[in-house]
């Protein structure tokens, strides 16, 4: 329970604040562009998901998904400036899980956003928070620690799903050449006719995916284990078009983004002393050295 | 919530999002089956010319037109609905006279393709 609460930077909450709540118009408008056009889509093609029903959410129309989306951009550029951090971070966490609930409800389920939705839920649990601040505090240590623990979740409960709808088997299978197939693009179309490798590719998956716990172990075991993780999503997309961009986000709680920011602090230091809006004229610099 | 994820994970389907198994690329498939692929065909206004339609165009993605096309095929109807919703979102493209719904079948022997099937699932004309 104690490593649960372990305490990590503060200023991490801060990085991964600002690089979420801008990821989301990038989401809505570009990556993910799709969604919004559900709002056109005939009611009798909408299958809600539990939570749809459970809420009675009524089916996406334009006037309701217009609305939810100019909330949520509003709210998520809100946020990103870091100012009412709980208040704008939890109405970002709930207009964001409605739009998953627009995006979800055809008939067909992502699950990239499991780690990303956990991580907007969890945000707004801490206070105010600065850029590069590498204080470490408790409430800080238990948010990132749901993130990472939603991430390994992600990789080890997809292992779990591989066995039980495909079975102990699943790596010998086709799998991987059903995806070339259907989204194949010209790296890894070739791949089709080395079917020894998609299968040695097929046990890795599950290799890595079962072993994802060793996320949790710190130091250059974690390091490693995410650079490989961003290098592997990095191919897939190459390879099948396919990259799970909230999930990336939501790996970035492993990444010291702190020494990050407060790198990119102390560059800009120079620039806001000359530029900035408190910057001194030629003259006060002159007088003061 | 863990409890929810990992119930979810064992006894539930997608429809339990965010709590349902995580089932992308779960699917075992059959080194001596098939792989089915679906898409979207038609013809324009004033051609006779056949072309491929992005299912994008009509507010889905490919795999939604998957999921729904066994309703598609026993009410038609759907089909009439989902190019009157392409109208409303891709108002800059010609308007469609015919529409169908193809779904193709890649035959694998030892999980390399060794042929290719077509039929039509359901149909719509203007």
């Amino acid at each position: 329970m104690k490593w649960l609460f372990a305490p990590q930077p503060r200023g991490r909450i801060a990085a991964l604040r600002t690089i979420a709540y801008l990821f989301i118009p990038v989401d809505v408008l570009l990556t993910t562009s799709w969604v919004a056009k559900h709002a056109d889509v005939p009611g009798s093609l909408y299958r809600p998901l539990y939570v749809g029903r459970l809420l009675h959410l009524p089916a996406p129309g334009p006037v309701s998904v217009r609305l939810v989306m100019a909330l949520l951009l509003g709210c998520a550029f809100a946020a990103a400036t870091g100012r009412l951090p709980r208040l704008l971070g939890a109405a970002v966490a709930v207009l964001y899980a409605w739009w998953m609930v627009v995006a979800m409800s055809y008939g067909k389920v992502d699950h990239d956003r499991f780690a990303f939705l956990v991580l907007l839920a969890v945000l707004p649990t801490v206070g105010p928070a600065r850029q590069g601040d590498g204080t470490e505090d408790e409430s800080s240590g238990w948010a990132l620690r749901c993130i990472q623990l939603a991430v390994v979740a992600t990789y080890f409960l997809a292992a779990v799903a591989k066995f039980r709808f495909g079975g102990f088997d699943w790596a010998t299978g086709a799998t991987l050449s059903r995806a070339i197939l259907r989204r194949g693009t010209f790296a890894s179309r070739p791949l089709l006719s080395v079917r020894w490798l998609l299968v040695a590719m097929q046990f890795a998956m599950i290799g890595f995916e079962l072993a994802s716990p060793l996320l949790l172990r710190g130091g250059r075991v974690t390091k490693r284990f995410v650079l490989f993780l961003y290098a592997f999503h990095a191919a897939s997309f190459v390879g099948i078009g396919i990259v799970f961009l909230p999930h990336l986000v939501a790996l970035l709680a492993f990444v010291p983004l702190e020494r990050g920011a407060a790198i990119v602090a102390a560059r800009l230091r120079p620039w806001r002393r000359t530029f900035g809006p408190f910057a001194q004229s030629p003259a006060a610099v002159h007088n003061r050295s | 919530m863990t409890t929810l994820t990992l119930l979810g994970s064992r006894y539930s389907q997608d429809e339990a999002f965010p709590f349902g198994p995580m089932s992308q690329f779960a699917f075992r498939t059959v080194p001596d089956g098939r792989i089915d692929v679906a898409s979207l065909r038609g013809t324009v206004e004033g051609s006779t010319a056949e072309a491929p339609l992005s299912t994008a165009s009509f507010g889905l993605r490919r795999a939604e037109v998957e999921g729904s096309m066994g309703r598609m095929a026993a009410d038609p109807t759907l089909l009439a609905e989902l190019v009157h919703a392409r109208e409303k979102i891709r108002r800059d493209l010609p308007r469609l006279s015919y529409v169908r719904i193809v779904q193709t079948n890649y035959l694998l022997k030892a999980g390399r393709r060794v042929g290719l099937r077509e039929s039509t699932v359901a149909q719509w004309r203007r």
